[in-house]
């Protein structure tokens, strides 16, 4: 426990030198102006933003990159409460009290209580990550090629189970997503694959163009088909004096804020959209336990800083998967894994003694991060959301811009372009269709490592299948698999035979 | 399951035969010494399976309800979409020889009279003002190698 505060010391001081606290607070305003602005979430965000970190080092990078995503979450409350548009879709349910609280004129607390509730939620789960990290990456030192196929695999069940409405649809976004994985070199042999002759595909297809392509061209279309007039929005920007909430405000908070933390932590450390499901888990908790759940859906402040709190802490939690095992859970934390492996970096459980300066670091400047934030977002919340007044006509052709600039910068080559559009209108069409684009992202980034894992289990075991069920850590997580595949047609003949009976 | 998402469930149907068909071509090897084509294989006939599985729940869906079309109101303007999707692809295509600072200014030109900024003056003023910004951004500050096309900015 010493050892992790001793470490975490020298982490603030590599955190504090000058160079990585500009990219610290670059990263917030971006993210926070990313998660503001409807239409460019953080997986798009981080990816476009990439190429901008060639040039720094590994840490400076991941902490530019962190401070996007959890600048992000914060940002994207802006919109639930002003425009009742979520920023991105952890915000989802801020909308419901958030943008209530602001039709009756008290949008300067709500958005107040979300950026203290989110301070104190960041760092709380800090200190968890601080200390949980470093015992499970002793643990994981004990998985094998098994081992970490199966964690994939349940990982990739668990996230399809929980994204989208159909678990079939998600499940065939995931394996679309590995075929695309497949492109390239093969990872054992070497041999080239699917790449018809083109020098441009021996390296896989560039999975910045996927996110950029699905995330950020395709939300782009899907706002383009919408009538002119819908392309017009209004804020409500609050006033300064409006801003900040009274005693009893803060009184009424404080403990969905405790609770929000719990559960966001809780939540981070398992696959799937983390901040999604911690922040409905959050409020359906807060509701329940409300002596007044009534005042829930016309603008309790409960139901702001218990979601809130939660995203922010599952943001900082999911970082555990993905610097202790290599194995990010959801698709922000898949691009981030891009990001450390572009720089060199393979995280796993060697991480924290291989790379101690960027592991502390990183962690030590989310709290610098939650800071800065608290700091943009109270006094500068009328400054950010007054960017919700440039139309989304003006807005959609400058994203279009910024896609196609960012795209080209990370190999400078066209060929990159044309696959982003190729993944933006086929973004378009799975949204029309309704089929998940986070299964197939966090697919294509997982693929490689899956199948090297696969094939060399089945080299360990003389192709005999039963090395991923004779390991007990292999077996536990098929098992959890197994039980969540089959879980929603429990769920569907239980609902069944309840209607039948009654 | 709507009309459009069982179009969809045949693409990916379609999407995992060619998927299966490319990986034959490779060595596929055994299980204790899998080859390049093994896993693409696997993965093909797994996308496939699902394929076939959604479609027949769609079949099934079909049979049981007798609403057989999407309603128009969810659909805005297909005419807009193709421009807006075009242009970019266009500005793509001519993205080396027109150079960035060209291709920025014309792209926004033609992307925000698509949405309707119908005052001509406004349009071109903004495009310039953002194509001169992202110009000094990218190729002047951060010293990113833009193409420069035949104007050779």
């Amino acid at each position: 426990m010493f050892e992790s505060l001793q470490h975490l010391v020298t982490g603030f001081t590599i955190a504090a030198t000058v160079q990585n606290l500009l990219y610290c607070l670059i990263g917030c305003i971006v993210g926070t102006l990313i998660g503001v602005l409807p239409g460019l979430g953080p997986i798009a965000g981080i990816a476009l933003l990439i190429p901008a970190t060639f040039g720094l080092n590994p840490t400076t990078a991941i902490i530019m990159l962190a401070g996007i995503y959890y600048g992000a979450m914060y940002g994207g409350s802006t919109t639930s409460i002003l425009l009742n548009v979520p920023g991105e879709t952890a915000s989802v349910i801020t909308c419901i009290d958030g943008y209530q609280m602001a039709q009756k004129g008290r949008a300067g607390p709500a958005l107040a209580t979300c950026a203290i509730g989110s301070f104190i939620a960041g760092t709380i789960a800090i200190f968890g990550l601080v200390f949980l990290a470093p015992p499970l990456a002793e643990a994981a030192l004990a998985f094998g090629p098994p081992e970490y196929f199966s964690l994939m695999v349940f990982g990739f069940i668990v996230l399809s189970n929980v994204t989208g409405t159909s678990l079939v649809k998600s499940l065939m976004m995931a394996i679309v997503g590995l075929i695309i994985g497949t492109i390239g070199l093969d990872p054992v042999t070497g041999d080239a694959r699917f790449t018809f002759g083109s020098i441009y595909l021996l390296g896989g297809i560039e999975f910045v163009a996927v996110a950029i392509g699905l995330f950020g061209i395709g939300e782009v279309l899907i706002n383009v088909e919408k009538p002119l007039e819908m392309l017009e929005q209004h804020a409500l920007v609050p006033r300064f004096r409006e801003l900040y909430p009274t005693f009893q405000d803060f009184k009424k908070s404080i403990k969905p804020i405790l609770r929000g933390t719990g559960i966001g932590f809780g939540v981070g450390l398992v696959p799937g959209p983390a901040p999604v499901i911690a922040t409905y888990s959050s409020y359906m908790i807060e509701r329940k336990i409300s002596k007044h759940p009534e005042e829930f859906g016309k603008g309790a402040i409960e139901g702001v800083a218990g979601p809130e709190s939660a995203n922010n802490s599952a943001c900082q939690s999911a970082f555990i998967p993905l610097f202790v095992l290599g194995i990010p859970f959801a698709p922000p934390t898949a691009i981030l894994l891009g990001a450390l492996l572009i720089h060199g970096v393979s995280p796993g459980p060697m991480l924290i003694s291989d790379h101690p300066e960027l592991f502390w670091g990183v962690i030590a400047s989310m709290y610098i991060g939650n800071f800065i934030l608290l700091i943009l977002n109270l006094p500068f919340v009328p400054l950010f959301a007054n960017i919700l007044r440039i139309p989304k006509k003006v807005l959609l052709p400058l994203v279009i811009l910024f896609c196609i600039t960012g795209m080209y910068t990370v190999n400078n080559s066209v060929f990159d372009i044309w696959m982003m559009l190729l993944f933006g209108a086929m973004g378009f069409l799975m949204r029309k269709w309704a089929y998940e684009g986070a299964p197939l992202l966090l697919a294509l980034v997982l693929g490689p490592k899956l199948e090297v894992a696969f094939r060399q289990s089945l080299m360990i075991s003389h192709g005999d299948f039963g090395v991923f069920v004779n390991r007990p850590i292999s077996m536990a997580f098929l098992l959890a698999t197994v039980i969540f595949l089959i879980f929603p047609a429990i769920r569907l003949m239980f609902k069944k035979s309840k209607k039948g009976g009654i | 399951m709507k009309r459009d998402e069982a179009i969809g469930g045949m693409i990916l149907l379609l999407f995992g035969m060619v998927t299966i068909v490319l990986a034959l071509r490779m060595p596929i090897g055994t299980f204790r010494m899998a080859g390049t084509g093994m896993f693409p294989l696997i993965l093909g006939i797994l996308l496939m399976f699902l394929s076939c599985l959604l479609f027949l729940k769609h079949l099934y869906q079909v049979k049981k309800t007798t609403v057989g079309r999407d309603s128009v109101a969810e659909h805005g303007s297909p005419v807009q979409l193709i421009l807006f999707f075009g242009t970019t692809v266009l500005a793509t295509a001519f993205f080396n020889q027109l150079g960035y600072p060209l291709t920025s200014f014309l792209l926004l030109v033609v992307l925000l009279r698509t949405l309707g900024m119908k005052q001509w003056f406004l349009n071109i003023l903004l495009s310039f003002l953002s194509a001169v910004a992202s110009y000094f951004l990218f190729v002047q500050w951060l010293k990113i190698p833009l193409p420069k096309g035949w104007i050779g900015l």
